[in-house]
């Protein structure tokens, strides 16, 4: 039979060729084109009386898979099933088109081939989206992974469906590993057993537990060693719900603040001991005079009392020995405690200069006092290490720079400049202020204790800085100038202290 | 019923700041039978000084006083080749100061509050001094030298922290050992050196001119 294929008389076949928006080729026996209708002729840029009578391969098929296609014909022409193939086409002007094709066989009545009909689909746009697609999911899992946080992600029953590249840093375990395993892995006791119900309470009633918001948690490694950590936790729906966790890791920042908290602590306790020190020394000064006073009126009379005129008095007498003797006691009350605060010499070792100012300046300016201040520091890399008592030259500092932020509390302009240098043989820590300066009434009496003219004030806080910086064999002193503001300067030897420590 | 004030026992300048001292020492001295004159600042003294008679005479003096300070004014005296043996009176426990005012040539330290027998016994050494017009200081006696060649090594580190103005918790960490242990040490170096009171020790050793800066 005689397919209405190749007279045009218009036959609903025909007509469906030429209109259809797909490339549709028939090809002959041998390969060589029949029939390439419009929408191929759109495609290749070719009109249809350039390729009748061509073969396909001779000049649409691209170098590389002039072999395929020609398989895929024989293969097409020996078979009565359509076969299918994805082969680019090259249009008449060089450009490559991505078709994917469906091709059968039509025989004529003797089983012969007649035909080869080749229906394609141009797929080239899909497959760059596709690609792109592709492409994008890939950028996107790495930055995943390359995240600092620890990403997950759980289904509604807990499995774990994602695993970060820092996730598996933190936790010790491979992505691979603990895919498909309940995220309670993850978590110590008491969570790691509540954690199902915290979810299904969840899921039964929406009540969010954790979510959406950070908090701080403890997490479980591998190894068992639990960690302190920030989670988030969002919810998303991919079809069903999933939830992702960002996971940090805060045990540096952990340790930071506690030894932050432990400075303070230690800085606050010297300060206390350092104020009970000088307090101590101006009362054992004033107390005593008064003992003394007490316990010589009372040895008076005791001798008075021994003269013969007042014999039978020997009860009095001890009774006065005692009053000298508890005398006696409260004076070595008050020595033994002035003692125990001059006893706390300075521990020295090396320390790196700057940390020590800087977290002196961190501790300072906690606290509401401080608002509105605005420190600038300006740190001299080549100081190093000295030696030095750390609590002693920080509590000096958190005193400048507390006194600072008090001179500075009716200013308008409010700025701390805390410097360190290195100079010959010292080192120079300063620390200056906008404030309203030292008043004259101050200057003289600057570092004597109890000098104070602040509401409160004990005043000790100068002297207390002296006598560190003296132990130190160091300076401290003020510049007292005319502008606002003042700068305080304390210098500290390079080794002087080592030398004469290890003099023994 | 009163009693003449002066009496042979001798004169006592007594130089503190403080009115309620002054009148409590002198009570107690009168009582123990010296005649007393007080100044209330070594300026009040040194104003009244060419006006005194220094013989038989002893000058007790507060180490910590607002103005001219005893060290201080027992340099003017020195410096002005005035013979009055001085004894400082510091707080309770503060060796470093009587130790320095015993290198500049006080005879001796009374730590405030003081006792009847420790002052008389002061005073009274003082003045023998003062009478026989000489300064043990100079040169240690042989007897001196022979005790303190008995001392350990150890001991005499300890004798060297104590006169260093050091307390025991400290003499221990230098030394490492527990303070007990240099408390022990020091019960055996009064022994050894036949010392009746920590000021006797302290005047011993800077008697036998032992420099204690090892600590400092
Ligand atoms: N940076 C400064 N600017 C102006 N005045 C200052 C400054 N630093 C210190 N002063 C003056 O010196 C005085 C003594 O300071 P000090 O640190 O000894 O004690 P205080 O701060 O008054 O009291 P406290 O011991 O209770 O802290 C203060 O009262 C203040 O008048």
């Amino acid at each position: 039979m005689r397919l209405a294929l190749d007279d045009n008389d218009g036959s609903l076949t025909d007509q469906i060729i030429e209109t259809v928006d797909t490339p549709i080729v028939i090809l002959g026996p041998n390969g060589s084109i029949k029939r390439f209708n419009p929408a191929s002729q759109k495609l290749t840029g070719y009109a249809s009386d350039e390729v009748l009578g061509r073969k396909v391969w001779e000049f649409l098929i691209i170098d590389e898979e002039i072999d395929g296609v020609r398989a895929v014909f024989e293969k097409t022409r020996g078979e009565d099933t359509p076969t299918h193939f994805t082969n680019y086409w090259k249009r008449k002007d060089g450009q490559h088109r991505l078709l994917e094709w469906s091709n059968k066989t039509i025989h004529d009545r003797s089983g012969k081939v007649s035909y080869v009909l080749a229906t394609g689909v141009d797929i080239t746009d899909a497959q760059a989206t596709k690609l792109q697609l592709s492409e994008t999911q890939a950028y996107l899992m790495s930055i995943i992974d390359a995240s600092p946080i620890a990403i997950i992600t759980i289904n509604e029953r807990g499995e774990l469906q994602s695993f970060n590249r820092q996730a598996e840093e933190c936790f010790g375990y491979k992505a691979a590993e603990v895919l498909g395993e309940n995220v309670k892995l993850l978590m110590p006791e008491p969570d790691q057993s509540r954690h199902d119900q915290y979810m299904g309470q969840y899921m039964e009633t929406g009540e969010k537990r954790i979510m959406e918001r950070a908090r701080s948690v403890l997490a479980k490694r591998r190894n068992g060693e639990q960690f302190p950590a920030m989670l988030h936790v969002s919810e998303f729906k991919d079809g069903q719900p999933t939830f992702v966790g960002f996971i940090e890791d805060i045990t540096d920042q952990k340790m930071t603040e506690r030894r932050l908290k432990e400075t303070q602590f230690q800085l606050q306790h010297a300060g206390r001991v350092g104020a009970m020190g000088e307090i101590a020394t101006s009362i054992a000064h004033e107390l005593n005079q008064p003992l003394t006073a007490a316990a010589s009126f009372a040895g008076a009379v005791s001798l008075k009392l021994k003269k013969a005129e007042y014999a039978g008095c020997e009860d009095a007498i001890e009774l006065l020995d005692d009053v000298v003797s508890e005398i006696r006691r409260a004076s070595e009350i008050i020595r033994q405690m002035r003692e125990f605060i001059r006893n706390r010499k300075t521990a020295k070792s090396l320390h790196n200069v700057n940390q020590v100012v800087q977290e002196a300046a961190t501790i300072s300016l906690i606290g509401a006092e401080s608002e509105g201040v605005k420190l600038e520091t300006s740190l001299d890399d080549d100081l190093g290490e000295l030696q030095l008592d750390r609590i002693q030259i920080q509590q000096v500092l958190v005193n400048l720079i507390r006194n600072a932020v008090d001179a500075m509390k009716d200013c308008d302009e409010k700025r701390l400049k805390i410097s360190t240098a290195k100079r010959v043989g010292f080192v120079e820590i300063t620390v200056e202020d906008t404030g309203a300066g030292i008043s004259d009434e101050m200057k003289e009496r600057l570092f004597e204790p109890f000098a104070t003219n602040k509401e409160g004030g004990v005043g000790i806080g100068l002297s207390i800085s002296k006598a560190i910086i003296d132990a130190h064999q160091g300076e401290i002193f003020a510049n007292i100038r005319d502008s606002p503001g003042t700068v305080f300067t304390v210098k500290l030897p390079e080794g002087a202290y080592d030398e004469a420590r290890n003099h023994r | 019923m009163t009693r003449p004030e002066i009496t042979d026992k001798g004169t006592v300048f007594l130089v503190d700041d403080d009115i309620a001292v002054r009148r409590g020492v002198t009570a107690l001295l009168s009582a123990a039978e010296y005649s007393v004159e007080t100044s209330k600042s070594a300026e009040d003294f040194l104003s009244k000084l060419s006006s005194l008679d220094l013989s038989n005479a002893v000058l007790l003096v507060d180490i910590c006083m607002p103005g001219i300070q005893g060290l201080e004014l027992q340099e003017l005296l020195k410096d002005q080749n005035i013979e009055l043996p001085v004894i400082v009176m510091t707080a309770h426990g503060d060796v470093p100061m009587a130790v320095r005012a015993m290198r500049n040539g006080a005879v001796d330290f009374l730590e405030k509050p003081f006792t009847v027998v420790e002052v008389k016994t002061a005073l009274d050494r003082a003045l023998s001094m003062s009478r026989l017009d000489k300064t043990p200081l100079q040169s240690p006696e042989p007897a001196l030298l022979d005790k303190f060649e008995k001392l350990t090594p150890r001991e005499e580190e300890v004798l060297r922290g104590i006169v260093d103005g050091n307390t025991n918790k400290e003499i221990a960490r230098v030394l490492d050992v527990s303070p007990r242990t240099v408390e022990a040490h020091r019960q055996k170096i009064m022994l050894k050196m036949g010392a009746a009171s920590f000021a006797e020790l302290i005047r011993m050793a800077i008697a036998l001119n032992i420099d204690g800066n090892y600590l400092q």
